[in-house]
């Protein structure tokens, strides 16, 4: 009954997330909307563009019912870029993610308003964060590789390679072997940098580490690791944080001591 | 759909998200969140999964009627409509199972205040009672009673060390940032604290971003 797995998403788990990204879809056949536990499908009505859940659109595109529209990042110019900008402009950091989806404010002309955030609502409002944030579809910026990019490139890439090459805003002439190629040199620049992380690890001294733009499969990749590591290192430090702590406080202590005679 | 749907859908001043989305991304960030934390999060008190458990009960109903349907057209609709129950049947299942595992481990420690008992749902806090009262019957039938009534109990705090082992909250976690946020953590050589941007993933112990993460401006990932 109880759960056998250790803590911290597994594999499986991180791609079963990303089947809840949102992609954009052309469909091939009228379809009326479907009342799923998650809200209404949109009526698919070709050669309208919608956006669907990845598993959706996956479904869609087995039964040959719609075709998929990579997300921009995924073209090879972009992917290209982001290695590029991992290699030689930010060499010791991960890529940026992506900002925040925004929208123009009807209410306030001029004015840019967050997309996925609800403060309206009645138990204080809720903010939507991945995969629940529109980084997959057609209207997501290039160049920004999303949290579940490369479980979503990994599924785009098998089960509709064909998609893939048609190419995306862009229209050129570019091959799945290409946009593999390429995705397989992202996770080798990135596997490296998370490998390197594990150095400042080591003396893992301060409190806290930021891994900003770090993708989930890489985290589930090295979770175990970076977070024993850091166990660890609390575990061999306890003594001397223990000391540290209580010089402080007494350091504290005569200050306010001090405070007081003033 | 009704008319007020229809309306939503066009008018492009709403911003509500609608509340099966924000189930769906509350139903999420629980899992993710039990699978992650190292210790037992209360149970949402905000009926999440009351309603979810009904609209899944609703929906097993509708997909008993329409398989009596044999219409090509609604057979897709009903792959679809199963797929997605299966999703959602797993993801609480694995919630709920995450939780026992944790209650299991560490059941006496939830059980010995009320602050704690406080975060268990109903069901699990009789499942948790009992399952230790059995438990304890058969320690005791198997070889407690054959030792001094003194040291038959198994939640002795005597010489000052606690039976009862809790989970370890200071255990490392990943956390994703919702909002810029000053985030302070503690270090083994000394303490940090440093303004944060959004998305922004971070590492650092459980006891430092609990009140973050309570706070609703971090999510563990």
């Amino acid at each position: 009954m109880a759960l056998p797995l250790p803590p911290g998403l597994t594999h499986p788990e991180v791609a079963f997330l990303a089947e809840m990204e949102l992609v954009t879809v052309v469909p091939r056949q009228r379809l009326e909307p479907i009342d799923l536990l998650g809200g209404k499908t949109p009526p698919l009505r070709p050669p309208h563009r919608t956006d669907l859940p990845l598993w959706l659109a996956l479904l869609l595109k087995k039964q040959r019912r719609a075709n998929i529209l990579p997300p921009p990042w995924l073209h090879p110019a972009s992917l290209a870029d982001i290695i590029h900008r991992e290699t030689k402009v930010t060499p010791e950091a991960f890529s940026e993610p992506p900002p925040a989806p925004a929208r123009a404010d009807v209410s306030q002309p001029g004015r840019a308003r967050r997309q996925g955030v609800d403060q309206e609502g009645d138990d204080g409002g809720i903010i939507m964060s991945a995969p629940f944030r529109p980084a997959c579809t057609a209207d997501a910026p290039a160049g920004y590789l999303p949290y579940h990019w490369q479980e979503v490139a990994e599924a785009l890439l098998a089960h509709a390679g064909d998609d893939v090459t048609a190419g995306t805003a862009g229209a050129t002439v570019s091959s799945a072997g290409e946009v593999r190629g390429l995705i397989r040199d992202l996770v080798e620049v990135r596997a490296a940098k998370m490998r390197s992380s594990t150095a400042q690890l080591e003396g893992f001294g301060a409190g806290l580490m930021s891994l900003r733009g770090v993708g989930a499969m890489e985290l589930a990749e090295s979770r175990g690791f970076v977070l024993g590591v850091v166990d660890g290192v609390r575990r061999i430090g306890a003594s001397v944080e223990g000391a540290r702590r209580e010089a402080e406080e007494e350091r504290e202590g005569e200050e306010s001591d001090e405070d007081m005679g003033i | 759909m009704d008319i007020d749907d229809i309306l939503r859908e066009v008018d492009p001043t709403f911003h509500t998200i609608p509340q099966e989305k924000r189930d769906l991304q509350e139903l999420t960030r629980a899992w993710t969140a039990e699978r992650s934390a190292p210790e037992l999060l209360p149970w949402p008190t905000s009926g999440l999964f009351e309603r979810i458990n009904d609209s899944i009960k609703h929906q097993i109903e509708k997909v008993e009627e329409m398989t009596g349907d044999m219409d090509p057209k609604t057979n897709f609709a009903l792959i679809v409509i199963q797929t997605e129950l299966e999703r959602y049947r797993y993801l609480v299942r694995s919630y709920l199972r995450a939780r026992i595992a944790k209650i299991d481990r560490h059941t006496l420690h939830y059980l010995s205040t009320d602050d704690l008992r406080a975060r268990l749902s109903e069901m699990e806090l009789a499942y948790a009672t009992r399952h230790q009262a059995l438990l304890h019957n058969h320690y005791l039938s198997s070889f407690l009673s054959s030792f001094p009534a003194g040291l038959q109990n198994l939640n002795d705090a005597a010489g000052g060390i606690s039976m009862i082992e809790t989970p370890d909250l200071d255990a490392a976690v990943f956390i994703r940032l919702l909002k810029d946020t000053f985030v302070t953590a503690r270090g083994v050589d000394e303490d940090d604290a440093a303004n944060m941007r959004e998305s922004d993933i971070i590492i650092l112990r459980w006891s430092d971003a609990k009140p973050l993460v309570e706070a609703g401006s971090a999510e563990l990932v």
